[in-house]
């Protein structure tokens, strides 16, 4: 039998350092109050911004869930499509000559921008934060995916090749998976910048108040405990995706981290049949 | 062209050139079914590229490559392939690497991975069939890499310094290993190599190439009987044939004036 690492332990001190971190950013915010003297109404303390949203728990759920949604959704499509686009650039070279410097100005366009001309075509529905959120995420997905597709030993091709591959399975048994890796740091740079594309998306128009909108209101109230509440629900919704990503990637990649396959990943063998039978 | 009646692989008067480069120059060779025949040279001799030829990467100059009498030359996929990298895939168990051969051309089934487990029960990989390949040694990567090899079923297997990333003592282990393997499973072995132990204790035949241009110089037939155990790598009959091996390659690299050594000239069948 293998060893495998105590993943528990490991996970443990993860969340623990998590903790440590996050404690010492409000101990900071606490400290930089008391040294400047700043008054709340310019920067609330933190327990004034986590206090308005135990305050006004039913609003700022419904708030949070609306923002989640538009992140999650874009954010969906726009991996789906970068993966896709990816793909298919990889596959044909014309086409990826093409794309590439659309791609490179797509990312050069003022996101800002776009979302005005958004808002005309498609309303104030949750079509135009989607199409941003996903212009957003969709970037380093591409981009990641692209590097991992090209990152191929060349000698792998060949051995597939020699062992008679067909080029549909040499490609989804040894190219696509080369670029998992890669593909997963797209999405999670993808996943922090995400809920920055729902916020503007929000500002420019909403039928439906999330967040973002929230924020701007509070801002024009003078609320700046509201604000901060809105902001620290932001972050909480862009670390929550980063690390739910990290997650999946933990079990998606099994072969990156542990030392043989669990059950679920390929990890069944064959009973050994043979155990004192004759040779082969 | 039909077969001649034993013989596995028929090179003949293969030439290839890149560009005017002259890689290999009328090399005419025959390996006899279930021979092991190790190809010894220099680097720059043409060792690697009579490999990519025979294995149907390299679309050849002139001259017929025959396997069963019919010929593979610029075919891949009719012979077993392995090099000095282990090629295993990271995400693939050591037994997904087994049974990549059957999965990359029609899927493996379950009778694939029954036998690829077979395979690597007996020859000592059985407790090592869930693992990845990254929680495994040099010599242990190439273990899985042979199998995947023999897995795939080609009667005819190329293996090009397979062992020469290895350190001495796990090759020497790896050698007795693979001969243990060749006798059991009767197939038949090109080797290219450059360190001459290795090639006299595999082989039945060590054809020594020199360089510009790439040719076969000599081609010795090593009658050390089997089955071989190290020590016979310092009984007279091997070190009278490596100083042989060695003179011949030595002659090559300095002066052209040794007695007796004309290349192209000894042993060579008409």
């Amino acid at each position: 039998m293998s060893h495998e690492p105590s993943p528990l332990r490991d996970y443990a001190r993860h969340v623990g350092l998590w903790i440590v971190a996050i404690a010492l950013i409000f101990v900071a915010w606490e400290l930089v109050l008391v040294a400047t003297g700043l008054p709340a109404y310019v920067i609330p303390p933190p327990g004034k911004a986590i206090g308005v949203i135990f305050d006004n728990i039913p609003l700022m759920t419904q708030l949070t869930s609306q923002t989640l949604s538009e992140t999650f959704y874009g954010y969906i499509v726009g991996a789906v499509l970068g993966v896709v686009l990816a793909v298919i650039m990889a596959q044909v070279p014309i086409v990826h000559r093409l794309l590439y410097p659309a791609l490179i100005t797509s990312q050069a366009v003022p996101i800002v921008a776009i979302a005005a001309p958004l808002v005309i075509i498609f309303g104030f529905g949750l079509t135009p934060k989607l199409i941003i959120v996903a212009w957003i995420v969709f970037f380093p997905v591409v981009v990641n995916v692209l590097d991992g597709l090209a990152s191929v030993d060349h000698d792998q091709i060949n051995l597939a090749r020699l062992l008679g591959g067909t080029r549909l399975r040499t490609f989804m048994i040894v190219r696509l998976p080369a670029c998992i890796g890669p593909l997963f740091s797209g999405l999670k740079i993808g996943a922090c910048y995400a809920v920055t594309g729902a916020v503007i998306g929000e500002w420019t128009a909403s039928s439906h108040i999330g967040l973002g909108t929230y924020l701007l209101t509070a801002n024009a109230q003078m609320n700046t405990a509201g604000v901060y509440g809105a902001m620290l629900l932001l972050t909480a919704i862009g670390i929550g995706s980063f690390l739910f990503v990290v997650i999946v990637e933990h079990f998606a990649t099994p072969w990156r981290t542990r030392m043989t396959a669990p059950a679920y990943f390929g990890g069944n063998i064959p009973p050994h049949a043979s155990t004192q039978k004759q040779k082969v | 062209m039909s077969g001649e009646a034993g013989v596995k692989l028929a090179i003949r008067n293969l030439n290839h050139n890149f560009g005017s480069f002259r890689a290999l120059n009328d090399v005419s060779l025959d390996i006899k079914d279930g021979e092991f025949v190790c190809i010894l040279g220099a680097s720059g001799c043409g060792k690697s590229t009579l490999f990519n030829a025979v294995s149907g990467l390299l679309t050849i100059s002139a001259g017929q490559i025959l396997l069963d009498g019919k010929n593979i030359a610029g075919k891949p996929g009719q012979v077993g392939y392995m090099l000095q990298k282990d090629l295993l895939l990271p995400w693939r168990t050591v037994l997904g690497n087994i049974t990549l051969g059957a999965s990359l051309t029609r899927g493996a089934h379950k009778a694939d991975r029954e036998k690829a487990a077979e395979l690597a029960y007996h020859y000592g990989l059985g407790d090592f069939l869930r693992h990845y390949p990254r929680s495994l040694s040099g010599g242990m990567r190439q273990r899985v890499a042979l199998m995947r090899t023999i897995a795939a079923g080609r009667e005819l297997m190329l293996l090009d310094e397979p062992f020469g990333a290895l350190d001495s003592q796990t090759r020497i282990g790896m050698q007795q290993w693979l001969l243990e393997i060749w006798r059991e499973m009767k197939r038949t072995v090109m080797f290219v190599t450059h360190d001459v132990d290795e090639a006299i204790f595999l082989a039945d035949r060590v054809v020594v190439m020199l360089p510009k241009p790439g040719r076969i110089g000599w081609i010795l037939d090593i009658e050390i009987p089997r089955p071989r155990a190290m020590d016979c790598m310092t009984s007279p009959a091997f070190v009278e044939i490596k100083r042989q091996v060695m003179e011949m390659l030595y002659s090559q690299a300095t002066l052209h004036g040794v007695p007796g050594a004309q290349p192209g000239g000894l042993k060579v069948p008409a």
